[in-house]
């Protein structure tokens, strides 16, 4: 892995953005965005949405960064922006249901022809069609189980750093990726093509 | 399935850590143990299998828009201050109050030596923390009463919503204390912003900004603090002396933001 070096090459980052280095931190930026912004996106839906918390999540980070201490920056990156997309959450819903991504209207959307307008080349709309089934199954989640499975499956976190990211036992995280994929296995096998393996031929 | 002969079955939290290698390495050869006897635990873990996969195989989207962090603080400060506006994503409240020049090392740090001086000039060059004396900080405003110097902004969408800044002055010794109070009135907390309080020079060497750090304890909200600050340690530059402009900017979360400006003076 290159975790480490990542992580040495943040701590001069940090170090130096810490003195007030703006391009230290805009490196970081460029470093962090792409799965910062995924995570947000997987968790709260829109877009819009996910920009604004990573956009936040940066910001904060730049006017807190002289708090950071031995803590690695991505967990404490993670961490703001997890308590950010919670935060959207408490909210409310102020944007409502996600006309194309609510996982509400899985089945409607079918009947209504709502969820896919756009005539795509057959192949290119599976793949879209899968993405859209997984993407529902895992904004069905509860909070919890959903920044787990998306830290560790979306970003690729090890369990310990997750752990520091939400502050919570390694137990607990270990428990919350488990349930969530159980959760997501049995949104997905509710479509009969979504597994096409050989062991549903005989087995089932 | 014979126990005696193969380990116990696993359960699903140790299938899910197992395909992660999370277990430890006699918990991980257990399980591989099991599934390798039971077809029944080779097809639940060759399920979870493919849906960790489905879940790896969202792809990874770019953001519409580039990340930033505030260049021009200090420009914002000179167009923000008549009203919300809409911009910065970010939900920020700054004060920025103007003092004189002081000596100050983050000074050096910053926009002198890193040879980046127009990317560096607007941002704060230092930031301070507040004295930690509440109680007598609050006296120390309450004393000087309403005619300290003050400042309220209103929201122009709406005439409910307000800014205000207070200082327990107008004019500081080098050596003083400025104490401040920042509250907004009709914000719903769903409308919940981060605070920042800049202190900006306004004359003799322009462009230099401290950032007033707001009271560790202060709630995020309601916004409503008060807190004081040693101007000593703002490491202003010298000559200290001069005319500055403490500014509170506060951003909402939907992106529009309004600035309330005071200006105070520093004497020698």
């Amino acid at each position: 892995m290159v975790a480490s070096n990542k992580s040495n090459d943040d701590r001069d980052l940090v170090g130096r953005a810490r003195r007030g280095d703006r391009e230290a931190f805009t490196q970081l930026i460029m470093q962090y965005q792409v799965p910062l912004y995924n995570m947000a996106l997987r968790m709260v839906g829109r877009p819009d949405d996910a920009a604004d918390i990573a956009q936040e999540a940066f910001l904060r980070a730049w006017e807190k960064i002289r708090t950071l201490r031995d803590a690695p920056f991505k967990s404490w990156l993670f961490q703001i922006g997890a308590n950010l997309c919670y935060d959207h959450f408490r909210r409310g819903k102020r944007y409502g249901v996600m006309p194309d991504e609510d996982q509400a209207s899985t089945q409607t959307s079918n009947v209504l022809g709502l969820g896919f307008s756009t005539p795509d080349p057959q192949e290119r709309a599976e793949a879209n069609e899968r993405t859209r089934l997984v993407r529902d199954s895992i904004s069905a989640l509860d909070h919890d189980m959903r920044i787990a499975i998306i830290l560790r499956d979306v970003n690729g976190m090890a369990y310990d750093e997750i752990a520091a990211v939400l502050r919570v036992p390694l137990g607990t995280v270990k428990s919350r990726i488990a349930r969530a994929r159980a959760q997501v296995q049995e949104r997905l096998q509710q479509h009969p093509d979504f597994f096409p393996t050989r062991e549903d031929a005989h087995a089932e | 399935m014979p126990s005696d002969r193969i380990p116990v079955e696993p359960t699903l939290e140790e299938l899910s850590a197992y395909l992660d290698h999370e277990l430890d390495a006699a918990a991980q050869a257990r399980v591989a143990e099991h599934v390798a006897g039971c077809a029944e635990c080779t097809r639940r873990l060759e399920r979870l299998r493919e849906t960790v996969h489905a879940v790896r195989a969202l792809p990874m989207e770019t953001p519409s828009r580039t990340f930033t962090i505030p260049a021009q603080r200090r420009q914002s400060f000179r167009w923000a201050p008549l009203g919300w506006i809409g911009g910065a994503a970010a939900a920020l409240l700054i004060v920025v109050a103007g003092v004189t020049q002081l000596h100050g090392p983050s000074f050096s740090t910053t926009a002198a030596s890193k040879g980046a001086g127009a990317q560096y000039a607007a941002a704060p060059n230092s930031q301070v923390a507040p004295l930690e004396r509440s109680n007598d900080t609050a006296s120390a405003l309450a004393q000087r009463g309403a005619s300290a110097n003050s400042k309220t902004v209103v929201d122009p969408q709406s005439s409910s919503r307000s800014l205000t800044i207070s200082a327990d002055a107008s004019s500081y010794a080098a050596s003083g204390i400025m104490t401040i109070h920042v509250t907004t009135r009709g914000l719903s907390s769903a409308e919940a912003a981060s605070v920042r309080v800049l202190l900006m020079r306004e004359t003799g060497q322009p462009g230099y900004t401290v950032r007033l750090e707001p009271p560790s304890n202060a709630p995020t909200y309601p916004v409503d603090w008060e807190a004081a600050y040693s101007i000593s340690q703002m490491h202003l530059p010298a000559p200290v002396a001069g005319r500055y402009s403490l500014q509170v900017t506060i951003t909402k979360s939907d992106g529009q933001s309004l600035t309330a400006t005071l200006p105070v003076t520093i004497t020698p």
